[in-house]
């Protein structure tokens, strides 16, 4: 199903933008996302630090918005955000819900994990921190941020990566 | 030591299957340490081959055979290696002969008898989703 557009006109670090989600989504397709500390928006199944997101699509400096403005920003255009530890807020994903509404709780993170089907993650303190294509590209993101994941595994794409299966 | 189950959704389907999987540091490999399935019809230990390559353990003149994971002949290389087991305030280190495999189709490592279950007592309370791990004294 195709996805709505949402357009939004938004005034950040005193200049106006007219920001699309395509455009964003878009935007962030081949960036790595840098490690959450709290707030989070996600972006194509990806969670994202709020200000990486809007310095990726305005050309920003950080320095010249706050995490607040930029996670109020993207929820107008309907990405879901979130705080570690908290249960998600959601604007309209899919231009469905009334924008800041409420999700009716919390996910579990074998809930996390299904989309990430066959992708090597890093789970920290219960959470996902982050997902790669190869458990070298994984090990390479946590170096290079400074993180220390309690698990790194592979989301299992079939029952067989699933299971022992007892090697013989 | 004592972990739960993790939990993790099935392939394929809507359903989430709690299953005894306990993190283990593999050598230095600190920042990331390799979920690993209690699987007792294992051997041995075994791993993806990538996980020699992180750690910087040298296969090159390894002992060499080949097993069947899944129904399928991987290529196995035996090095031994230093292991970490942390579980609230404890943990355990050990050093163990580990088979590393490619190619790789499980997700997780696989800790079998060799190694693993000859270091430990082992409980696995399926019912209440459970592992308690008892470090025998040598």
């Amino acid at each position: 199903m195709a996805e709505k557009t949402v357009i939004r006109k938004a005034t950040i670090g005193g200049r106006s933008f007219v920001l699309r989600n395509r455009d964003v989504m878009r935007a962030l397709r081949n960036v790595e996302p840098e490690p959450i500390m709290s707030h989070y928006v996600v972006v194509g199944l990806r969670r994202f630090p709020p200000k990486q997101v809007i310095s990726a699509v305005t050309g920003l400096d950080r320095a010249d918005f706050t995490t607040h403005h930029a996670r109020r920003t993207l929820m107008r255009l309907g990405f879901l955000a979130g705080r570690h530890g908290a249960m998600s807020r959601a604007s309209d994903a899919n231009a469905q819900q009334a924008p800041s509404a409420c999700a009716p709780a919390p996910e579990r993170l074998a809930d996390r994990l299904r989309p990430l089907v066959g992708q090597w993650v890093a789970i920290k303190d219960g959470d996902v921190i982050h997902a790669a294509e190869s458990a070298q590209a994984l090990v390479g993101w946590l170096g290079q941020h400074g993180q220390h994941a309690d698990s790194v595994f592979r989301v299992p794409d079939d029952e067989l990566a699933a299971t022992g299966l007892a090697p013989l | 030591m004592r972990f739960n189950f993790r939990e993790i959704p099935d392939p394929g389907q809507q359903t989430i299957r709690a299953r005894p999987i306990i993190d283990v540091v593999v050598e230095s490999l600190e920042i990331a340490p390799q979920a690993c399935l209690l699987d007792s019809g294992a051997t041995a230990i075994r791993f993806g081959g990538y996980v020699a390559e992180l750690c910087g353990v040298d296969l090159s003149d390894a002992p060499e055979k080949q097993i069947a994971v899944g129904g399928a002949l991987v290529t196995a290389r035996m090095a031994e290696v230093g292991l970490l087991v942390a579980g609230g305030e404890d943990a355990y280190s050990w050093t163990a002969p580990v088979w590393f495999c490619d190619p790789w189709t499980p997700g997780f490592g696989l800790l079998g008898l060799t190694g693993f279950f000859d270091h430990f007592e082992v409980t696995i309370a399926s019912y209440e989703e459970r592992i308690e791990l008892t470090p025998i004294s040598p």
